[in-house]
């Protein structure tokens, strides 16, 4: 939450302060920890886009590169661009800020390479998803948060199958 | 409309089934003198529970329906199933909760569908699957304790690998949607 604007709500809290006492101070205090806890939902969200934004320009290149079967590349980057716009949609104007997503290097040579290492970031982004729910504030992001994260482990059932390997 | 009827009846079937794990809770036993306060999470924690002890049963009735590696999926999803009804019910002891017990099989089987081959089978798994990952996301939303959601969300996510097993087992993609059973 940028300073001008938590300085502008502490201004006007303030001047109610002054006029209503005790009552605005309280007001003040519940506004600012609402901030703060806004502040630290949006940079949760912004490493969960960066996240969800790496994974949709992983897909993207694979099928540029032909490193993962079409139709399920189509399948999963339609998929990751939903949770970029649902997680954009969420943040709203609020600045995503400069979160980077791990800089795990993608393996374009074979389909298999590209899958093992798209696994092991979709693993990893769910990972994060599961950091990130034990601890974000906004109650009505939760469901739809948890929503994406269940996506994103089933991604890693379906690069499974295209390594031949276990479901589960 | 046949295939939706159908769904439903199953629905009703799990809620049941899951109704009928809750109702066994303390059956016969003395009045609790403690227990956990209102407001804990052990009133959800205890329905979820409720619910995965229907839904080892039912996987067991799904499994002998099941040949092959589908059969092969089926137990280890029983197996992960037992291990999540126990770490939810050791959340509910945490708060001083007693968790609700199983009741027997066949008590559970008389209100499950009947399953004539596999497509009965798989349907009435992903039902029993997209039920279970819902009942975790909104007690993602409910749960008042960071300890609980962490384990709720790590068992959502397995359960959201269970259904995936589920549809690729069904014949359909692993993930067919880009929300699991919600939206933004």
């Amino acid at each position: 939450m940028p300073a001008g604007r938590r300085e502008v709500l502490r201004k006007a809290a303030g001047g109610l302060a002054l006029a209503g006492g005790a009552l605005a101070g309280a007001a003040l205090a519940d506004a600012d920890r609402a901030l703060a806890a806004h502040s630290a939902d949006a940079e949760q969200l912004a490493r969960l886009l960066a996240l969800e934004r790496r994974l949709a320009a992983a897909y993207e290149d694979a099928l540029a590169r032909d490193a993962i079967e079409p139709a399920l590349g189509k399948l999963l980057l339609d998929h990751e661009r939903e949770h970029v716009r649902g997680i954009e949609q969420a943040l709203g104007r609020r600045s995503p800020g400069q979160a980077q997503a791990p800089g795990q290097r993608l393996d374009f040579a074979s389909r298999r390479a590209f899958a093992r290492s798209a696994l092991e970031l979709e693993r990893r982004t769910v990972e994060t998803y599961r950091d990130v729910l034990t601890t974000f504030h906004n109650d009505r992001l939760l469901q739809p948060l948890g929503s994406i994260m269940a996506c994103g482990a089933q991604h890693e059932v379906a690069l499974r199958r295209v390594l031949g390997e276990d479901l589960l | 409309m046949r295939q939706v009827q159908a769904t439903l009846t199953r629905r009703g079937a799990l809620g049941g089934a899951a109704a009928l794990a809750l109702a066994s809770c303390g059956g016969g036993d003395p009045p609790p003198t403690g227990g956990p306060r209102a407001g804990s999470g052990a009133g959800l924690l205890s329905s979820i529970v409720a619910l995965e002890h229907a839904a080892i049963a039912a996987w067991a009735t799904i499994g002998e329906a099941l040949r092959g590696d589908a059969r092969r999926y089926a137990r280890i999803i029983r197996e992960r199933e037992i291990d999540n009804a126990g770490r939810v019910a050791e959340l509910v002891r945490k708060l001083g909760g007693t968790p609700p017990q199983s009741r027997p099989a066949a008590d559970y089987a008389r209100l499950f569908p009947r399953i004539g081959d596999e497509a009965d089978a798989l349907h009435f798994a992903r039902d029993l699957e997209e039920r279970l990952v819902r009942a975790y996301l909104e007690g993602l939303r409910l749960l008042p304790d960071s300890d609980q959601r962490r384990v709720t969300a790590e068992i959502a996510a397995d359960q959201a690998q269970d259904l995936a097993v589920v549809h690729v087992l069904a014949g359909g993609p692993a993930a067919p949607q880009p929300f699991v059973t919600g939206t933004l």
